[in-house]
């Protein structure tokens, strides 16, 4: 019972800091770079496949060894602290869009005919296993840097991907919705 | 008006640009920085007096923007290593010399405006550290050669 009642808790400390820690990051960004329509990733399966493939990128070591073996101590630190940053960013755009899935599903199975209870529970599991894993995988790539935190990356993507599969089988129109939105966010701002 | 375009019309475009222009620059650095030069700042538009004559001004410039998306895509997806060695290719192909471009580039960041219109913020973000971060060790590497050269001179 005890141990149950520790994994609670651990548990709803990590989403709190991850949420606390993905807010404030959200502002920062705002504040640093005044470019771009919002639209940062795209998630698995999604059309920008450059950003998915980036994500190989920016968590492999090589670059940073490259760097530490070409440049000073400083620029090493710099470059690593660069990584960093950009990799969080990249998180958090991809909990961005799982978020925005999950509302749009929402908001489309409100009042639908065709709701079933059961699947709406896993796929309400399935998103809390990713906020899970991407809050952990937030901590580990803050304390650890990229490389350290790689190993986690598939298995957020995974269940990324998993949770847009789960929308589109439990309610197509769900997630009509979804690409809708996700689609009209590309467009320029005016 | 894109969704009009026959992708037959751009494809032949884009062999053609690939063909008769883009296989005579060294390197992906310099494919891109010309590139992204035919681009009107204040429309995002590309232009190609030539490959327009040829095919027509909306299927050169999708035309243009593929090969320009292309260019980038290999460019960010490599790694830091490749990068350093485009730059010497560019400093190379250009007569130019490597302490005179790491010098402009760190100052103007001609490689911000060269990321396509529609690449995301991290993306770009992404590039342009890799681009300084691959200067910065370009630069090194120089100076660590004039100072073994010096160090190889015979003493007085």
């Amino acid at each position: 019972m005890s141990t149950l009642a520790s994994f609670v808790v651990a548990a709803v400390t990590i989403l709190s800091v991850c949420l606390l820690l993905s807010r404030r990051g959200g502002r920062r960004d705002f504040d640093r770079e005044g470019f771009g329509t919002g639209q940062e990733t795209s998630l698995p399966g999604g059309s920008d496949s450059l950003t998915s493939e980036l994500s190989a990128r920016i968590f492999d070591p090589e670059d940073l060894n490259f760097v530490a073996s070409e440049a000073s101590r400083q620029l090493t630190r710099q470059f690593r602290r660069e990584r960093t940053t950009l990799a969080l960013d990249w998180l958090r755009a991809v909990r961005g869009q799982v978020n925005q899935l999950i509302r749009a599903h929402l908001k489309a199975s409100r009042g639908n005919p065709d709701f079933k209870a059961a699947d709406e529970i896993r796929l309400g599991f399935e998103f809390l296993l990713f906020q899970l894993t991407s809050g952990i995988l937030y901590l580990a790539i803050w304390a650890f840097g990229p490389p350290r935190a790689a190993k986690l990356v598939g298995y957020s993507l995974e269940l990324a991907g998993q949770l847009r599969k789960v929308t589109k089988d439990v309610l197509p129109a769900g997630h009509q919705v979804a690409v809708e939105i996700m689609d009209s966010k590309q467009e320029p701002q005016s | 008006m894109h969704g009009e375009l026959k992708h037959e019309d751009v494809e032949a475009a884009r062999r053609d640009l690939a063909d008769r222009t883009l296989a005579k620059i060294r390197g992906d650095l310099a494919r891109l920085i010309y590139l992204a030069s035919m681009r009107d700042y204040n429309t995002g538009e590309y232009h190609h007096e030539g490959l327009a004559c040829r095919f027509g001004e909306s299927v050169a410039g999708r035309a243009i923007a593929s090969c320009h998306g292309d260019a980038f895509s290999r460019l960010v997806l490599c790694s830091v290593k490749k990068l350093v060695e485009e730059l010497e290719l560019y400093v190379d192909s250009n007569c130019s010399k490597v302490s005179e471009l790491v010098r402009v580039w760190e100052k103007l960041q001609p490689y911000r405006i060269a990321v396509p219109l529609e690449c995301s913020p991290v993306v770009a973000r992404f590039f342009a550290s890799n681009i300084r971060a691959a200067l910065a060790i370009l630069q090194s590497r120089q100076l660590r050669a004039r100072r073994e050269e010096l160090s190889a001179l015979p003493g007085p």
